[in-house]
């Protein structure tokens, strides 16, 4: 979809939050609560594809908001958005897609965030608000954030903000939960395997567990990749993906979410060793090293050829 | 789009419901090929196909009132054909807004819609309905609001809530179906509500389906061919009145086939919703007449060649091991053995 | 439990590893033991029965064993738990289909979804059939071909199964032919 970009503001040195409307006037799509779009980022020498979390309420279709965190050791895409972007520049967004919605039939809604994985937790609020659902969130940032999030979130007993000065006690928050209460987790990778394994460990079950694929390490070292079905011979570079490089060089590889979890950009892997770096596929697939998903994994090996 | 929409016809009693020459010569034919077996065969639901029937993302023929009204009387009957659990209420107003939106888009002549924010007005002229309403809030509707907009549209509707890497069937107004039954199949995953169909589990396409399905996009809805046969264009052929329309099944003759038995089809779509993330299936039923159906040439002669060679475990499901015979006699006679185009399109323009 | 189709296929009860708390509930007098994995340590687990005893006799409880006078007041109770329960928990149902789908349907009133759940089939096979014509139970068909307790229809108990309503589909046999009744198979007797 084509859009334009309304407004921009720095939330803190680091965070801006960005305003889209629909190009023509109208309305966008409505989205659902945790949804994210992926946005086209034109930089100078190449076109970023970056997803981000609506954080705006998903009945609001007039604007689409995002929040973008300028990340030291990006690919480039936030540190253009930061830096480049402007009021009234077009943008080419995608259609909103959801992996992580929040569960219909749970009773209570915990929600644990960090840093900028409380983006979904934002489109979450209006919709639990009006439907009077019971929920509670626990978001973990740095002293020096605490101030930017804490305008972003409404006041109310439901809402704690944890930094250094008053840590969570994450077991304590889990063990005295009823078993109603579904747990939603969003932010780096390290924090939300830590979470998750503290849920297991106190009986949680992976039904009530649910997880966004969000703001992980990207780039890596640099590989080759064969085609072999055309023969053709391609570089991925350190901050490019391998499935940035098979569009580039034209090939119309599969993809949809773009974060390593819906499945869909899978490719068969001829040689080499995938470095797996996906939520989709299973201990066995990985282990078989047969497929690879081409958003988000690598090699480990100077070269893979696909059978593609 | 111009229909002449037909002011009153019925589907059970008298069935004096009647295709004109253009909803025989638009009517969605099911089989590309002379042979039909179980496929995943979705394709994407873009405006346009093989016939008229395709031209707008939810169809509306010459059979609109009939089929309101025929949908009306059946709820009396029985208002458990359309529940909704309490957790699909966004996809309710989802729904309200896809259909109301559509319509209004493809047959501005029928349908207006006007928004002020929240402040709604909708207008069905065919059937003479003006509503002011307040999206999002159910007080200001008459039904709430699945039920009010789907008893203004043709088919039978399921909502799908996905949760768990599966497909629930969490909601529908289902008055025109072959032999299902709502109240019976609320709450059931896919593979369940899939249950009873034979093969198609053997052959993994439910396996497929649902996978393709988890993955469904917004703005990018599909669509699919269904088939059977009834015995008298009858909509609601449905497990809880099998005691009414099953006797029937029995009373087909040699003499009386081709105006009794009747092709019927359903144009499937599966639509992502915005807000609830749910799945909206559209099940778009058409009935047609053996004896108007043999005047496309194409589809008399294919729809011999189908039934001639179906597999005996979809004769058995389908329900017309009965008079398989009868409907064969009746149309080898328009089968010349000549070869035919593939896909579905009728081939001629006029009857 | 595997799924195939419609109708359920159960597994012998296992204890659940990740679970913190295990709590057994059969509408019998005990678990059978043919109902069970070999390794099973029911020990450590509270178990639900639902003994016979003579009105106003005192139920007996010992242990983790509590006993209770019918299966009513059993999903009363389990009920009530459930709405106290911290997560962690997980479920175990013995005994006939009908009485673990109402088990199943309680438990996930109260919240606990699939993986928290586990059912064995034990006891009497016979089946819950609800008529599709006048919406009817009929409890402890042991038949293929039952009369319907409500509308006097012949159904035919189709291989079709309802989680939510806990019960098989029963259709009318002879719709086609009124009278025309096929001969009645005993299945489960």
């Amino acid at each position: 979809m084509k859009a334009r970009l309304q407004e921009i503001q720095t939330l803190a040195p680091a965070i801006k939050r960005l305003s889209l409307a629909p190009e023509n006037g109208g309305e966008f799509p409505a989205a659902s609560a945790g949804a994210h779009i992926i946005v086209e980022i034109p930089g100078p020498r190449r076109v970023w594809k970056n997803a981000y979390s609506l954080v705006s309420a998903p009945d609001e279709r007039r604007r689409y908001e995002i929040i973008v965190r300028r990340v030291a050791h990006s690919r480039g895409g936030s540190a253009w958005l930061h830096d480049h972007a402007a009021p009234g520049q077009g943008v080419e967004i995608g259609m909103p897609v959801n992996l992580f919605p929040v569960a219909a039939t749970a009773k209570k809604h915990l929600l644990l965030s960090a840093g900028i994985g409380l983006t979904p937790f934002l489109s979450y609020l209006p919709v639990l608000k009006a439907a009077n659902a019971v929920f509670e969130l626990h978001h973990c940032c740095r002293l020096s954030e605490v101030d930017a999030f804490r305008a972003l979130l409404p006041a109310g007993e439901k809402i704690a903000l944890h930094t250094s000065r008053n840590t969570l006690d994450l077991a304590a928050l889990l063990n005295t939960q009823k078993l109603h209460t579904h747990l939603y987790v969003c932010g780096p990778e390290e924090f939300m395997d830590m979470a998750v394994a503290s849920a297991r460990k106190l009986g949680w079950p992976e039904a009530k567990i649910h997880r966004e694929s969000f703001g992980g390490a990207t780039g890596g070292a640099p590989f080759r990749v064969k085609l072999a079905r055309s023969g053709l011979e391609l570089q991925v570079k350190e901050d490019e993906s391998l499935l940035e490089v098979l569009e580039a060089a034209g090939q119309s590889p599969p993809n949809l979410c773009r974060g390593g979890a819906c499945g869909v950009c899978e490719l068969p892997v001829l040689e080499g060793l995938p470095e797996h770096r996906d939520h989709f596929l299973s201990e066995q697939k990985r282990a078989a090293n047969t497929a690879i998903m081409s958003c988000v994994s690598r090699s480990i090996t100077p070269e893979l050829v696909l059978d593609f | 789009m111009n229909i002449s929409l037909k002011p009153a016809e019925t589907f059970r009693g008298d069935f004096s419901t009647r295709n004109s020459d253009a909803a025989i010569l638009r009517f969605p034919f099911p089989f590309p090929e002379d042979a039909y077996m179980y496929g995943v065969n979705i394709e994407p639901h873009l405006r346009g196909g093989p016939s008229a029937a395709y031209d707008a993302v939810f169809d509306i023929d010459e059979h609109y009132i009939g089929e309101c009204q025929d949908r009306a009387l059946t709820l009396i009957d029985d208002p458990a054909r359309c529940q909704v659990l309490p957790h699909m209420a966004a996809a309710e107003w989802d729904t309200l807004e896809l259909l109301m939106e559509s319509l209004s888009t493809d047959y501005p002549d029928l349908f207006q819609l006007t928004k002020k924010g929240d402040a709604w007005r909708w207008v069905n002229h065919p059937l003479g309905i003006d509503q002011s309403f307040t999206f999002g809030n159910p007080e200001t509707l008459p039904y709430p609001p699945f039920e009010y907009i789907t008893r203004q549209v043709q088919g039978d509707f399921t909502l799908q809530d996905q949760r768990d890497n599966n497909l629930f069937m969490d909601g529908g107004m289902v008055t025109s179906q072959a032999d299902w039954s709502l109240n019976f199949d609320l709450g059931m995953s896919f593979h369940e509500w899939h249950g009873p169909v034979p093969l198609a589990h053997e052959l993994a396409v439910f396996d497929r389906a649902l996978q393709y399905l988890l993955r469904l996009q917004l703005g990018k809805p599909v669509r699919r061919l269904n088939w059977t046969l009834t015995v008298n264009p009858r909509l609601d052929t449905s497990p809880e009145n099998y005691p009414l329309w099953g006797p029937d099944k029995a009373t087909v003759t040699p003499e009386n086939v081709g105006a009794k038995m009747c092709l019927r089809v359903e144009l499937q779509t599966l639509t992502r919703l915005g807000r609830s993330n749910a799945i909206l299936f559209g099940i778009r039923g058409y009935l047609i007449r053996l004896e108007e159906l043999v005047r496309v040439k194409k589809f008399a002669k294919r729809m011999h060649r189908v039934l001639r060679d179906l597999h005996p475990e979809i004769v058995d499901y389908k329900g017309m091991t009965r008079y398989r015979q009868t409907i064969l006699d009746y149309l080898a006679p328009f089968d010349d053995g000549a070869v035919l185009s593939s896909g579905t399109a009728a081939d001629q323009a006029s009857l | 439990m595997g799924m195939n189709k419609s109708r359920p296929v159960y597994d012998k009860l296992r204890i659940d590893p990740a679970g913190r708390a295990h709590l057994i509930v059969t509408d019998l007098a005990a678990v059978p033991e043919d109902a069970v994995q070999e390794d099973l340590a029911l020990s450590n687990a509270e178990c639900w029965v639902v003994g016979l005893s003579a009105p106003g006799v005192a139920i007996e409880t010992s242990g983790n064993l509590r006993a209770f006078r019918a299966v009513a007041d059993l999903l009363g109770h389990l009920s009530h738990r459930l709405e106290r329960e911290p997560v962690g928990l997980r479920l175990y149902a013995a005994g006939s289909e009908a009485f673990l789908w109402d088990v199943m349907n309680l438990a996930r009133q109260a919240g606990l979804t699939e993986d928290e759940v586990f059912l064995t089939q034990a006891g009497t096979l016979r089946r819950r059939v609800y008529c599709s014509h006048c919406k009817t139970m009929n409890e402890n068909v042991a038949t293929n071909i039952v009369i319907c307790q409500g509308c006097g229809a012949s159904l035919f108990v189709r291989d079709h199964f309802s989680r939510r309503l806990a019960a098989f589909m029963g259709v009318k046999v002879d719709a086609e032919v009124p009278g025309e009744v096929p001969e009645i198979e005993a299945l489960y007797p």
